[in-house]
C-alpha cells in the first residue's frame, strides 16, 4: 500500500444547528487520483476545505504526511503540501497572470516566469504571463488557478470541478497533467459531476450523500449505476434525450449577416417552441453574438427579425419587454445578487413592472410557485442567494428569467457547476419551456448537453458560423466543426 | 504621446501641474525659481508624510480617517515631553511611539475585531483627539525648544532634515512595493478571499497597513511641530481627508489593489502647488479650496473621458475579425 498523503478521520462540520458533515473518514495516497463525487450541498466543498485549512472542523482529526494540521490556517496546509484549486477561480483583477499565479511563493515572480510558460506551452493553451487578470474569460481564470496548483508542485493536489469551463482538448491535457502527477507519486483530489471525466483518470471513489460517505470504492469495482444511485437515490443516469419531436414551422427569431464584437455574418433562424444549440469552443463568439442580441453589445451589422418584426434592443430591459431574455453564463458576477432575498432575485427583470410601493408577500409568493415548479430547495424566500449550493442558484436565475415571461429564452451555460440531479431538473424544465411554446437558444460548450437537448445544433468556430447539423447529431460531427474551422494548431 | 497620457493618470497629473506652475510663472515673473520648488516641497511635507502612510492602508482596501488626530497625538506627546525637559532623542522616540500605539489599534479593531475600517477609524479620529485635548487641557503647547525647530529648518541643499525624512519614505515604500512581501500588499486589497486562499497572512498585512499608518502620521506630527514651532489644538485636522483626496487624484483606487507611489507623491505635489501659487499670486487665502477643488474635478474629469475613448478603441481592435481572423488565431495558437 502507497503512504497516506492526507486524511481526514471522522470529521465532522456544523454551521449552528445545521450538520454539513458526519463522521467522515478521507483520504489521499500517494500516486493515486481519488475522486470525490456528490451532488450540490452534500458537502464536498466543505470537506476539501477542512483539509486546507480554510474553515475549521468542529470534531475529528486532519492528518498531512502523518503530521495534524496545526495552526488549522491555507498557510500552514500550503506549507505542509496542499494546494486547492477551487470551483470558482479566485483572481487579483489588477494583477498580471504571472503575479497571479506566483503570489504567496517563496521569490519574486519573475524568477517563476520560464516554469510558468513552460507549462502554459504543455497544456497548450493561449495564455500570456503578462495579461492584466481583469481581461481574463472564465475559462482562461480557471486555468490560472490550475496553473497555480501546478507550480507548487504540492505533494496533494486537490481539484475542484476544474473542469467546468474548459474545452475538450484542454482537458484531455490536464488529464495527461493529472497522470504524470500520479505517476510522479502526487496524490489528487478530483470532484466533478461528470462521471466519464472522473473514470478516465480516477482510482478510488468516495461519493457524499447529505454529509455522510455512502459509497467508497476503487474506481474499477463500481458500475456507474452504483455511484449514481449513491448519489441520489431514484436517479441512476441522465434522462435520455427526447427524439422526434414536432416541429413547428413558425419561425420567431431570424438572423441575418450579424456581426459584432468576436463575430462575423452569422444567420440562423429559431423557430417557435424550438431548442437551438449553439456550440463552439470558447471564445468562438456564442457568448458575444448572445450579448449583441440583448443590446449589452454594439452590433455592428445585420438584421435581425422577431416574429416578423425588425428586432433591435438597446438594452437588455428592451429586450425583455420585447420577449428576449438572456441568462449569463457567469451566474455569481452578472446574473444573480447573491446577498439580497431570493424572491428580490426572482422579480429582478421586472422591476419595472413592479408598482410604487413593492409587495413583498405577492413577490414572495411568486417566488414560492417557481420554488415549487423549478424544485428550488431552500429555508426561506429571504435567505441570500449566496446561501444556496450552485444548482439551486442557477434554478433562481433560471426563475428570474422566466418571470419575464420569454418568447425566446437565451441561456448561456445554463448547468455550468450543477450537479446530476440539478442538471436533470434544468433539462427537463427547458424541455417543457420548449414544449409550451418557449423557443430556447441553448449556448453550452458540453457536446453532450447540446445534443441532449437541441432540436437543431449550430456550431461557431472563430467568430464565423462553422455549420449547422440536425438534431441528434453525434458529438464527433459537432467536434469536428467547433476544432476544424478555428485552426485548431493545439493539434 | 496623447497615448501615453491618456494610459497614465500620473502623466496627466505632472503635465497639468507643470502647466499650472508655467502659467503662473508667466503672470508672476520670479516664481519659477530653484526657491519655489523647495518652498513647494516643504509645505507639502505634512501632506505628504500622511498620504504616504494612508497609502497602504487604501490597498488593502480599507481606510484610514484618523491621520490628522494621530498627527496631533505625536505632535502634543512630543511637545509635552520637550517642554518636560526630556531629551530631543527620547522625546521624538515617545512620539513615534504614540503613533505606533495608535495604529496598532487601528489595526486591532479592524483585523482582528473586523470592525470595518471606516467605522473603526471615525471612531479613534475622535478619541485620539479627545485623549489630545485632554492631556493639554486644551492649550495650545508654545515655546517649543530651538533644536526641534532646527530639523525644519533648510540645512543642506535646500532641504531640511524632515524633508529628507520624508524623501528616505517615499524610497522606502517604492522599494517596499516592488519586493514580494510588497505585492502582499496589492493583492490582499485586490481580492482578500483570494489572497487568504494563497495562504497569505491577511489579517497580519492589515494590521502592520494600519500601524504603517500611525508611524507615518507620528512623523508627521513631528515634521508639523518642527516647522511650525508650536502645536495647536487643532493640529492636522482634515489633513487626512486632503491627503485622501491626493491619492486618489494620483491614481490610487479606493477599492483596493492599485496605485503606485509616484501617483501618491505627484498627487500630494499638485494639491501644494495650487496652494502655493495661490499665495504666491496672492490671491485670498478663502479661494484656496474653491479653486483646489475645481481643479480636481477638472483633472478627474478629463482623465475619466479619456479612458473611457481608450477603452472603447481596446475593445474594438480586441473583437475586430473578418478577413484577417484565421491569421490572427494562428497567430496566438503559435505563440502557445
Amino acid at each position: 500500500m502507497d503512504p497516506v498523503l492526507a486524511e481526514l478521520t471522522s470529521v465532522s462540520k456544523s454551521y449552528g444547528p445545521v450538520s454539513v458533515l458526519k463522521k467522515v473518514d478521507f483520504s489521499v495516497r500517494a500516486g493515486e487520483v481519488h475522486a470525490l463525487l456528490g451532488g450540490n450541498g452534500a458537502g464536498k466543498s466543505t470537506l476539501m476545505k477542512i483539509l486546507v485549512g480554510l474553515v475549521p472542523a468542529t470534531d475529528g482529526q486532519v492528518h498531512i504526511g502523518g503530521q495534524p494540521l496545526s495552526p488549522v490556517t491555507p498557510a500552514q496546509a500550503q506549507a505542509m503540501g496542499l494546494y486547492l484549486v477551487p470551483q470558482e477561480a479566485h483572481i487579483f483583477p489588477n494583477q498580471s497572470v504571472l503575479e497571479n499565479i506566483c503570489v504567496g511563493l517563496s521569490k519574486p515572480a519573475a524568477a517563476y516566469r520560464a516554469r510558468i510558460e513552460a507549462l502554459i506551452a504543455q497544456i497548450g493553451v493561449a495564455l500570456s504571463p503578462d495579461t492584466k487578470a481583469a481581461t481574463l474569460e472564465i475559462a482562461d481564470r480557471q486555468i490560472v488557478e490550475i496553473l497555480r496548483g501546478l507550480v507548487r508542485e504540492a505533494k496533494v493536489l486537490i481539484l475542484d470541478e476544474p473542469t467546468s469551463a474548459l474545452t475538450p482538448h484542454e482537458v484531455d491535457t490536464l488529464f495527461s497533467r493529472m497522470r504524470a502527477l500520479r505517476e510522479s507519486g502526487h496524490g489528487l483530489v478530483f470532484i466533478s459531476h461528470k462521471l466519464h471525466e472522473l473514470r478516465a483518470v480516477s482510482d478510488r471513489i468516495t461519493v457524499l450523500r447529505d454529509g455522510y460517505v455512502v459509497f467508497s470504492e476503487m474506481m474499477s469495482d463500481s458500475a456507474d449505476a452504483d455511484i449514481l444511485a449513491a448519489m441520489s437515490p431514484g436517479v441512476t443516469a441522465l434522462d435520455a434525450r427526447v427524439a422526434g419531436k414536432a416541429q413547428s414551422k413558425d419561425i420567431l427569431l431570424s438572423l441575418k449577416g450579424m456581426s459584432g464584437e468576436g463575430f462575423v455574418d452569422i444567420s440562423f433562424d429559431i423557430h417557435k417552441g424550438e431548442v437551438l444549440g449553439l456550440t463552439g469552443v470558447v471564445g468562438a463568439g456564442r457568448t458575444e453574438l448572445a450579448e449583441t442580441l440583448v443590446g449589452l453589445r454594439m452590433r455592428s451589422q445585420g438584421k435581425v427579425t422577431l416574429d416578423g418584426t425588425p428586432f433591435v434592443a438597446k438594452s437588455p430591459s428592451e429586450a425583455v419587454r420585447q420577449g428576449v431574455v438572456h441568462l449569463s453564463e457567469d451566474r455569481q458576477q452578472y446574473g444573480l445578487f447573491l446577498d439580497a432575498p431570493l424572491f428580490w432575485n426572482t422579480s429582478s427583470f421586472v422591476y419595472d413592472r413592479l408598482p410604487f410601493f413593492l409587495r413583498p408577500g405577492r413577490e414572495r409568493a411568486r417566488f414560492d410557485s417557481y420554488r415549487d415548479m423549478l424544485g428550488i430547495k431552500c429555508a426561506s424566500p429571504d435567505q441570500p442567494v449566496s446561501s444556496l449550493s450552485g444548482g439551486n442558484q442557477q434554478k433562481v436565475l433560471l426563475s428570474k428569467c422566466l418571470v419575464a415571461k420569454p418568447k425566446l429564452l437565451i441561456l448561456d451555460e445554463p448547468t455550468r457547476g450543477v450537479d446530476v440531479g440539478a442538471r436533470n431538473d434544468i433539462y427537463r424544465i427547458i424541455e417543457t419551456l420548449a414544449a409550451e411554446g418557449t423557443s430556447v437558444l441553448l449556448i453550452s460548450s458540453d457536446f453532450d448537453e447540446v445534443v441532449r437537448l437541441s432540436d437543431r445544433i449550430a456550431v461557431m468556430a472563430g467568430g464565423y458560423l462553422a455549420g449547422a447539423l440536425p438534431g441528434g447529431a453525434s458529438t464527433d460531427e459537432i467536434a469536428e466543426l467547433a476544432f476544424e474551422a478555428g485552426g485548431l494548431a493545439h493539434a | 504621446m496623447l497615448e501615453r497620457i491618456a494610459r497614465d493618470r500620473i502623466a496627466t497629473l505632472f503635465l497639468v501641474t507643470v502647466a499650472v506652475l508655467l502659467a503662473v510663472g508667466l503672470a508672476a515673473p520670479g516664481f519659477l525659481a530653484p526657491r519655489t520648488a523647495s518652498i513647494i516641497w516643504s509645505n507639502g511635507l505634512v501632506l505628504m508624510l500622511v498620504a504616504l502612510g494612508i497609502f497602504p492602508v487604501i490597498l488593502t482596501r480599507n481606510i484610514d480617517v484618523s491621520g490628522g488626530s494621530i498627527l496631533g497625538l505625536s505632535a502634543v506627546t512630543l511637545g509635552l515631553s520637550l517642554n518636560a525637559g526630556i531629551a530631543m532623542p527620547v522625546a521624538i522616540s515617545m512620539a513615534l511611539g504614540a503613533g505606533i500605539a495608535a495604529g496598532a489599534l487601528n489595526g486591532f479593531l479592524v483585523a482582528v475585531l473586523g470592525v470595518p475600517s471606516i467605522v473603526a477609524t471615525l471612531g479613534t479620529l475622535g478619541l485620539f483627539r479627545g485623549v489630545m485635548l485632554i492631556t493639554t487641557g486644551g492649550e495650545w503647547i508654545e515655546d517649543l525648544p530651538e533644536p526641534l525647530k532646527m530639523l525644519g529648518a533648510r540645512s543642506f541643499a535646500g532641504l531640511s532634515v524632515v524633508g529628507i525624512v520624508a524623501a528616505v519614505a517615499i524610497l522606502v515604500v517604492w522599494l517596499f512595493l516592488r519586493s514580494r512581501r510588497g505585492r502582499w500588499v496589492m493583492v490582499t486589497g485586490d481580492n482578500r478571499a483570494a489572497a487568504r486562499h494563497l495562504g497569505l497572512p491577511v489579517k497580519r498585512i492589515e494590521f502592520l497597513a494600519f500601524v504603517w499608518a500611525g508611524v507615518m502620521a507620528s512623523v508627521a506630527g513631528i515634521t508639523f511641530a518642527a516647522q511650525i514651532g508650536f502645536v495647536p489644538n487643532q493640529a492636522g485636522s482634515g489633513i487626512e481627508l486632503r491627503a485622501i483626496a491626493a491619492l486618489v487624484l494620483g491614481g490610487v483606487s479606493l477599492l483596493g489593489g492599485v496605485g503606485s507611489v509616484a501617483g501618491v507623491v505627484i498627487g500630494v505635489i499638485f494639491f501644494t502647488s495650487i496652494d502655493t501659487t495661490l499665495v504666491f499670486l496672492k490671491i485670498p487665502a478663502y479661494w484656496n479650496d474653491l479653486i483646489g477643488g475645481a481643479m480636481l474635478l477638472g483633472v478627474l474629469l478629463i482623465d475619466g473621458r479619456l479612458r473611457i475613448a481608450l477603452e472603447a478603441r481596446d475593445r474594438a481592435a480586441r473583437y475586430r475579425r473578418g478577413d484577417q481572423t484565421s491569421s490572427t488565431t494562428r497567430k496566438l495558437e503559435d505563440a502557445a
